[in-house]
């Protein structure tokens, strides 16, 4: 095995992981903000590429790029206005029930709506040749969710560092208490950082669903390493999600290589591991959902 | 006698006279059915022999029943769709004659339902996955009261159906299963599978391969990994291998999988020039597709041009990832629709006339096996389960795809000509349906083996009552 | 419903468990009456164990695991491979499930429980997941992979074959047996213990409670009943597949504690009995039976966690609206929701 081969298979880590860290931000920033764990996370991506697909299907991919996250966005608004701000105060197994139940329906209505066969959601027609990047070919689709997550990440940070809304943000996922003292509207708050992390949602099934292929089952599937991924990085930590996103990327491609059988285990093994090792994750944040 | 039904105590007297005439019955019966009398229009209950009852056997009323189990959501479910609707095209034509009826040979219908019972059907999906199949039989058989049951597109189902009907006697005509092991390992007295299996697909196309792509050739096979995966590639490394081909790796993928990106950077890694997809349904469609926007079909290797081979073809697969990946890609299938043999035109004109396109494979096997068990009841003389397996067991007929078929009664498979396929260019497509050209019709001897080749034990005719 | 033992006559226990067995013995003609048939009280009758012993962990001591299919999953692996390659004996196969349910739930309690809340339920789904790619792939010459352990034989009871009603029989006498220990555990001490764990683990710790111990005792318990379940699940289906360990099938679980409502050992096996239902009898006339499930199941969550247990009580309540109402019971939890203590 030469460096060229190797960093093939480094790159589909990078790409797999790139779906995951997508989620996992939305789920951490849900989680650390509003102390909700958002079961229903994984159906706002599959929302995301089914809006995609009609989308790209009836016009072309860039519309369905530009429209749909803000779709989502607005439906990540409306569940949270309608449903998940009245269990704030609710037990945290009440929360995971809801959103557990949520998922569940939005997956049979996506069942029930599109049918249960996947959805041909291709990539734009220059998407299709492979590209040579050097070390081999590649298809340019997987380095645009690369470099579409990058920018994500990046616009993220941007915002919560620099803006008013950030610093609300961020004080919020260390005290809400304290800032509904100091007299800003928390709800309003949390409904836009709901809003958010539906958006990143929507973002991921847009670029992602032509990977993952667009069926009602893609929420739950995708939900799981995503839970894990923020979990391991440390809830409320938006760098651990990004980097232990990465890391279980990796892990999931190389192991190919090692001992394929374990491509599956190998996700919930580094959980166990780490979660032994360090209960908080890696770069958990302390006091936060203790 | 252990019976596995659960309904209301009968009257006891009803019960003993029944149990009483149980051996002359069965006697009068295998005389009936061993004969060659013509069997008339038996519209009475009393001209079907009174047997011990047996499953669902001995069925009350005027409408007999079927079950069909088919997968609607999961990785299979195109063919699911397919199969449900060849299904429902079946029972039309046992009840009402019309479709293959009227050119398969030899020939007990009549086109006026099963010995003188109309046939109703209940159906469920099986979502691809053995335990939920099983579920939905059971309810099936417990609730519906189902004579028999048929459907699958997986061979893990199929397998696990096929012990339930063994356990609970009613037969089970297999779907779409592609395993060796459905006829082989796992056979079992009351499953019959018509379509044909990974062993006769590697036979077939080894000689093909190689000359094709040449006798110099390293393969990395990517498997979905349960038992049709497994056979399937072990059908293909010992068919390549035998012609010369090196077999570099193999990678298990699970049942579903939707990304495949790094086992197919695994392959790029490797000095494979030809990968073999050991995948069906929408895993081959994800997989093709993908590997194809890997630079797959461009890639030079030690001088070669890189090759893929679907060993299992499906035009419903082919339309899923589309004519201009699927181009020249080389495959079996087990029935094609644009054969000319009388049968299958009028199947694929009755299918077209309903549903607006052209049967597929599972569809295909689907249709028969409804017919075939239907004819064999009606050969029989009895709904008598253990009666219908002997009227199966070494039945030869013809009249729905090429030549002469058998029921093996060694095992229970259908052997007759399989073909080799290949995927068109688009630009030859004659319409939306035109994917697949084919290239060789393999002849039946070619395919056929011992069935001690695979091993397995049918079981007894009555179900055990340990 | 829940009282502490020997609180009340002595002879109410021996009606409420008459009743149990009345119940029992004609379950399965009561199906019939409602569009079900026979045979579904079998399965409802093993989930209905399952969701009894999960009941003592989440109903009584508030944890919600995401991961108790590996239990189920597990013992019945471990009942299917003795009937296969063991012995036929029932009892073995049985007693197998059980220590491997508990044994396999001990070793997750110890991991999961030293985290709390959403860290928990998902560490439970984490291991549990780990339990069925491991079935699925690397031990699949062991676990028949996906197809699942197939030709399972019918196993013995005292030369007698467990089929049809003898099976039946024995899996009812197990029920009825389960109901009774964890009615005692629920209305001991200890169950009162898991309780005011539940409403506040800090309270209860400062009264030199280890509450840890507590806690991972209810989890094995939990773990043992569905080991049991799951066992004797295999030995009637003759038949384990790979998905009895998936994450879909803890989530039944639960679902079904919530729809009959927790804490209370009897909403979660009606529960069961609601959910296999609308299961096998509607998915057969609705083919988005799925999706009524599903809207069931939130309208609990939502509306009424205390579950068809609950919406009993409010019944019974507005029908003696003629009593004086009794004024309303301080509770330990701020809200009452699933997760909430029912005063008794």
């Amino acid at each position: 095995m030469n460096a060229a081969n190797l960093s093939l298979q480094l790159l589909t880590g990078l790409q797999i992981g790139a779906i995951y860290v997508m989620i996992a931000l939305g789920l951490t920033l849900i989680f650390g903000t509003l102390g909700v764990a958002n079961f229903a996370h994984g159906a706002l991506f599959m929302i995301g590429a089914y809006l995609g697909y009609v989308v790209a299907e009836a016009t072309n991919h860039w519309v369905a790029f530009i429209a749909v996250p803000p779709a989502v966005f607005l439906v990540g608004i409306v569940i949270e206005r309608t449903l998940v701000r009245f269990f704030y105060n609710r037990p945290a197994s009440d929360q995971i029930l809801v959103t557990f139940g949520l998922a569940l329906v939005l997956q049979e209505l996506m069942r029930w709506i599109f049918g249960g066969t996947n959805l041909p959601y291709g990539t734009p027609p220059w998407a299709t040749v492979p590209v040579d990047i050097g070390i081999g070919y590649y298809p340019p689709w997987r380095l645009v969710i690369v470099g579409v997550t990058a920018a994500a990440v990046l616009g993220l940070f941007l915002l919560l560092r620099y803006t008013r809304f950030g610093l609300v943000v961020r004080a919020g996922m260390r005290d809400p208490e304290m800032l509904g003292f100091l007299g800003i509207d928390v709800p309003k708050r949390f409904t836009l950082v709901f809003g958010l992390g539906a958006l990143f949602a929507g973002i991921a099934g847009v670029i992602g669903g032509p990977i993952t292929g667009v069926t009602p089952d893609i929420g739950m599937a995708v939900l799981v390493p995503s839970f894990l991924v923020v979990v391991i990085g440390g809830m409320g930590s938006l760098a651990g999600a990004v980097i232990s996103g990465l890391i279980l990327g990796e892990a999931v491609s190389l192991s190919v290589l090692i001992y394929p059988p374990s491509t599956q285990i190998i996700v919930y093994l580094i959980a166990a591991v780490v979660l032994l090792w360090r209960p908080r994750g890696l770069l958990g944040v302390k006091g936060v959902m203790e | 006698m252990t019976s596995n039904k659960s309904r209301f105590p009968k009257p006891l007297s009803r019960r003993a006279v029944v149990r009483a005439t149980a051996l002359a019955g069965t006697a009068f019966g295998a005389c009936l059915a061993a004969g060659r009398g013509p069997l008339g229009f038996v519209r009475d209950a009393w001209a079907e022999k009174a047997y011990p009852a047996l499953g669902n056997y001995p069925i009350k009323g005027s409408t007999v029943k079927f079950g069909f189990t088919v997968p609607l959501t999961g990785a299979y479910t195109d063919e699911g769709n397919d199969e449900i609707k060849a299904y429902k095209l079946a029972v039309k034509h046992i009840n009402e004659g019309g479709g293959i009826l009227s050119t398969l040979k030899p020939l007990n219908l009549k086109g006026q339902g099963i010995l003188g019972k109309k046939v109703d059907f209940v159906s469920g999906d099986n979502q691809t996955k053995p335990d939920a199949a099983r579920e939905n039989a059971r309810r099936m058989i417990e609730r519906d009261g189902i004579i028999m049951y048929s459907g699958c597109s997986s061979s893990a189902v199929a397998v696990a159906l096929q012990y339930l009907a063994q356990e609970k006697g009613v037969i089970y005509m297999v779907g779409l299963s592609h395993s060796n092991d459905t006829t082989g390992k796992d056979r079992r007295r009351y499953g019959f599978r018509e379509f044909f299996d990974a062993y006769m697909s590697g036979v077939a196309l080894g000689p093909i391969l190689a000359k094709e792509y040449g006798k110099d050739r390293r393969a990395f096979h990517l498997t979905a990994d349960y038992t049709w995966g497994h056979t399937q590639y072990q059908s293909m490394k010992d068919a390549t291998e035998k012609q010369g081909w090196k077999t570099v790796k193999n990678i298990m993928t699970p049942l579903g999988t939707k990304d495949f990106s790094q086992y197919l950077t695994a392959v790029l890694n490797s000095d494979a020039d030809v990968v073999v997809l050991n995948h069906y349904g929408a895993d081959m469609v994800n997989s093709l597709t993908q590997a194809v926007r890997f630079g797959m079909r461009d890639k030079q290797v030690n001088g070669k041009h890189m090759q893929i081979v679907v060993p299992l073809y499906s035009r419903l697969m082919a339309k899923g990832a589309g004519a201009k990946n699927i181009e020249g890609i080389l495959g079996t299938v087990n029935w094609n629709e644009k054969l000319t043999d009388a049968g299958s035109k009028i199947f694929v004109k009755a299918f077209q006339d309903v549903y607006k396109e052209p049967p597929s494979q599972a569809a295909q096997t689907a249709y028969l096996q409804t017919i075939l068990y239907a004819n064999a009841v009606e050969r029989a003389g009895t709904f008598y389960p253990p009666e219908v397996i002997k009227a199966l067991e070494g039945f030869e007929y013809e009249g729905f795809g090429p030549g002469k078929s058998t029921y093996r009664a060694s095992d229970h498979q259908v052997f007759k000509d399989i073909y080799v396929v290949r995927g068109k260019a688009p630009s030859k497509m004659a319409n939306q349906f035109d994917l697949l050209e084919i290239v060789e019709q393999i002849p039946r001897k070619e395919v056929e083996y011992d069935s001690k080749l695979l091993g397995g034990d049918l079981g007894p005719y009555i179900p055990n009552k340990t | 419903m829940i009282t502490p033992f020997g609180a009340r006559s002595r002879y109410r226990e021996f009606w409420i468990m008459s009743g149990v067995a009345a119940v029992l013995a004609a379950l399965p003609w009561l199906l019939t009456l409602i569009g079900g048939y026979t045979e579904l009280a079998t399965p409802i009758l093993l989930w209905g164990m399952f969701a009894l012993g999960f009941d003592i962990l989440l109903g009584f001591t508030g944890l919600l695991s995401f991961g108790h299919a590996a239990f189920w999953g597990l013992g019945g692996y471990a009942s299917g491979m003795i009937l296969l390659r063991v012995s036929n004996d029932l009892l073995l196969a049985v007693a197998a499930g059980t220590v491997v349910g508990g044994a396999a739930s001990a070793l997750l309690g110890y991991l999961t429980l030293r985290r709390r809340g959403i860290y928990f339920s998902i560490l439970t789904l984490a291991f549990a997941e780990m339990f069925y790619y491991a079935a699925l792939a690397p031990l699949q010459d062991w676990t028949g992979g996906d197809n699942g352990l197939t030709g399972i034989p019918a196993a013995q009871l005292f030369g007698i074959a467990m089929k049809g009603w003898p099976i039946y029989a024995v899996i009812a006498a197990a029920t009825f047996a389960g109901i009774y220990v964890a009615r005692r555990i629920a209305r001991s001490p200890y169950g009162l213990i898991l309780r005011a764990i539940k409403a506040n683990e800090t309270r209860v710790a400062s009264t030199g409670i280890h509450t840890r111990h507590y806690k991972f005792a209810a989890f094995v318990i939990s773990g043992l009943y569905a080991g049991l379940a799951g066992a004797l699940s295999a030995a009637y289906q003759t038949y384990v597949p790979t998905d009895a360990l998936h994450w879909t099938t803890s989530g039944q679980l639960v679902m079904m504690a919530v729809i009959g409502g927790t804490g209370t050992l009897f909403g979660p096996m009606l529960g069961a009995g609601i959910v296999l239902y609308l299961q096998n009898v509607l998915s057969a006339t609705i083919p988005q039976w799925l999706l009524v499930q599903g809207l069931i199941f939130m309208a609990f969550v939502v509306f009424l966690p205390g579950g068809v247990v609950e919406a009993g009580r409010r019944l019974a309540r507005a029908l003696s609206r003629g009593r004086k109402r009794q004024p309303p019971v301080p509770d330990a939890a701020s809200v009452k929701g699933v997760g909430s203590v029912h005063a008794d």
